[in-house]
């Protein structure tokens, strides 16, 4: 939370998982949806469900929400989240999308006092709202960004893109993801002779509305429903599924830790449904109590000892203390669990915000 | 000919002023930038010790008027014969201590996710769950005391080995409705809490003289604990401003370890 002093001098740490051989079908199938390999992905490799959903979200998968919007909010969430990897690459994308330092300084300061465009500035607003979830921002917040202009699904996608935004963000910084070289690259002097061919190829484009992905059952199957007409809502629906059926870390451990997530940020329909799975796992409600309540239990095992109480810490941060717990947290994780980790944590810091859309259906 | 000088002339002198305008249109954006920087620098910066939405409206519109009931962990703690002490040591030294004693506190206190609020004389209020909402904030409160005490065990060793005296503390932590909000005059404004959970807590410090102990907790803290937190019940007593005797609970140490 809070906005970033001077992001891209912050000092950055290394990187908490290693560089890897990428399969070359992964890469070939990252290059045909990005254009290009980015520069993540020799880390990311081994947790393929976390590769598919940084692609998918890269492609901006929204429907009724002006894509130059959804930039903007994720620079000012980015900002927020003072995520120096996310904040970054944005401002590198809206160099190619044609903005000048200038313009892009103008956007952060507008967003800080509140200037600009009556429905853009609602949305930025609600947008850093839902980001800092501070609480999270309730139905009559999200009238008024119904009432500054915006129809319904493109008020709902404010959410989604604050909620992407902060998925983003949670996973480069508790990943501490090196800089992109695409940051550097709009430094260079052959950047203004290719940026109009970049910005062709990478140019914002509105999806078609979808219908709700079907099945939509299982973890947050109301939130994923109340995203109806938006392709967001079948991203959302594969990325869960994906996420909880990954064989890298036990799905009861992953849901323990939306659960804490759900609990910190007041979500009681990730709670609810949390509740409902890890009585499956054979967690009575006595045991979750107890659990979301201290954080602690007999019933957990070593590594969900130290998930559990680390989960509540990545709802609100700073990046150089949670860097450092993530290090100390994963220690004894390999790269695919440790990037399981990050993932499941940022899919419920998501999920947990992008919730507030239940009450505005 | 002339016509043809007199516009080159002119032609350079518009370039040689859009030029200058240009710096000059340059130099102020950068300016503006540093101010941006700087304006986002305090915004970071304050946000530790305000919730966000205060820092926001102390920027957008240079005060704020936000007030709200939160329900908030106060924690209070005071250096036990600390008057007398004061008066046998060097100022500069005594200055030395103290500061060393707050910077430790703090340090704890900031980890278990709570914020200084104020420093009073040698005693300090920490609140939990006031800057962001926080469902376990009386655990955190008491994990703190209890690093607090760790924290001053390992300070005190220092003082000692240096021929100072060593410092006691008693804390006293209480759990209920505050007023938060930013309060002050035109001249010296925090962000703070007000009600009677503040003054319950400040009371609640004292007691630990009267039960001979160093962390005291109310019944709201106690329910929150879970069974690692070990907890001996003390006698109620009468407290000003309470119409019924308060009753409290010693901490005695959690059973990882930290006492």
């Amino acid at each position: 939370m809070g906005a970033a002093v001077d992001l891209l001098s912050d000092e950055w740490p290394a990187c908490i998982v290693p560089s890897g051989p990428v399969p070359r079908e992964l890469a070939n199938s990252v290059r045909a949806r990005m254009g290009a390999v980015p520069g993540w992905l020799p880390r990311v490799a081994p947790c393929p469900w976390l590769v598919d959903t940084m692609v998918t979200l890269i492609g901006k998968p929204v429907a009724a929400l002006p894509p130059d919007l959804v930039d903007r909010i994720d620079l000012v969430v980015s900002q927020d989240n003072s995520c120096r990897y996310c904040y970054g690459v944005q401002r590198a994308v809206l160099r190619i999308r044609g903005y000048t330092d200038a313009d892009i300084e103008r956007l952060v300061r507008d967003a800080q006092t509140g200037d600009g465009v009556p429905a853009e500035r609602a949305a930025i607003d609600f947008a850093r709202r839902l980001s800092r979830a501070d609480p999270r921002p309730g139905p009559a917040e999200f009238e008024r960004l119904l009432a500054s202009g915006l129809e319904r699904l493109a008020a709902i996608e404010v959410a989604c893109a604050a909620a992407t935004g902060n998925f983003a963000n949670r996973v480069a910084t508790l990943l501490a993801l090196p800089t992109e070289s695409l940051e550097k690259f709009v430094r260079h002097p052959l950047f203004r002779v290719i940026r109009p061919l970049m910005s062709w190829r990478m140019r914002p484009r509105l999806r078609p509305r979808e219908p709700l992905p079907d099945p939509n059952t299982g973890f947050g199957a109301r939130v994923v429903a109340a995203l109806d007409g938006s392709p967001a809502a079948g991203v959302l629906r594969r990325t869960i599924d994906a996420a909880l059926g990954s064989p890298i870390l036990p799905a009861r451990t992953k849901v323990l830790v939306i659960a804490v997530v759900a609990r910190a940020l007041g979500c009681r329909e990730g709670e609810r449904d949390t509740r409902t799975l890890l009585a499956r796992e054979g967690f009575a409600a006595a045991d979750m109590d107890q659990i979301l309540d201290t954080l602690a239990s007999p019933k957990l095992d070593a590594r969900e000892a130290r998930l559990v109480p680390f989960a509540r810490e990545t709802v609100r941060y700073q990046p150089a203390t949670i860097q450092l717990r993530m290090r100390d947290v994963c220690r004894d994780l390999g790269p695919a669990e440790t990037l399981e980790v990050a993932g499941i944590l940022a899919l419920a810091n998501a999920i947990c915000r992008l919730s507030v859309v239940l009450d505005a259906c | 000919m002339l016509t043809a000088a007199v516009a080159v002339l002119a032609a350079c002198i518009v370039f040689f002023l859009e030029r200058r305008h240009g710096r000059v249109v340059g130099r102020l954006e950068a300016r503006l930038e540093a101010a941006s920087r700087s304006l986002e620098g305090l915004q970071h910066a304050f946000t530790r010790f305000a919730p966000a939405t205060v820092v926001d409206d102390i920027i957008a519109l240079g005060v704020s008027t936000r007030s709200e009931k939160k329900d908030v962990t106060v924690l209070f703690a005071d250096l036990k014969g600390f008057t007398p002490l004061a008066e046998q040591l060097d100022p500069e030294v005594l200055v030395r201590v103290l500061n060393g004693y707050f910077e430790r506190m703090s340090a704890v206190i900031r980890a278990e996710q709570g914020h200084v609020a104020k420093f009073i004389g040698d005693g300090l209020l920490a609140l939990f769950g006031a800057v962001s909402t926080n469902p376990w904030q009386a655990r955190d409160a008491v994990r703190a005391a209890l690093e607090m005490r760790a924290a001053l065990v390992e300070y005190n060793a220092g003082l000692v080995a240096e021929g100072l005296p060593s410092l006691a503390l008693g804390i006293g932590i209480h759990r209920g409705p505050v007023i938060a909000g930013v309060i002050g005059s035109r001249e010296l404004i925090e962000y703070g809490v007000i009600g009677s959970t503040v003054n319950l807590a400040a009371r609640v410090e004292e007691l630990t003289r009267v039960h001979g102990v160093d962390l005291l907790v109310t019944e709201p803290v106690r329910t929150a604990l879970d069974g690692r937190f070990r907890v001996r019940a003390m006698p109620a007593v009468p407290v000003k401003g309470v119409s019924t005797p308060v009753a409290t609970f010693a901490i005695e140490r959690f059973e990882d370890g930290t006492a």
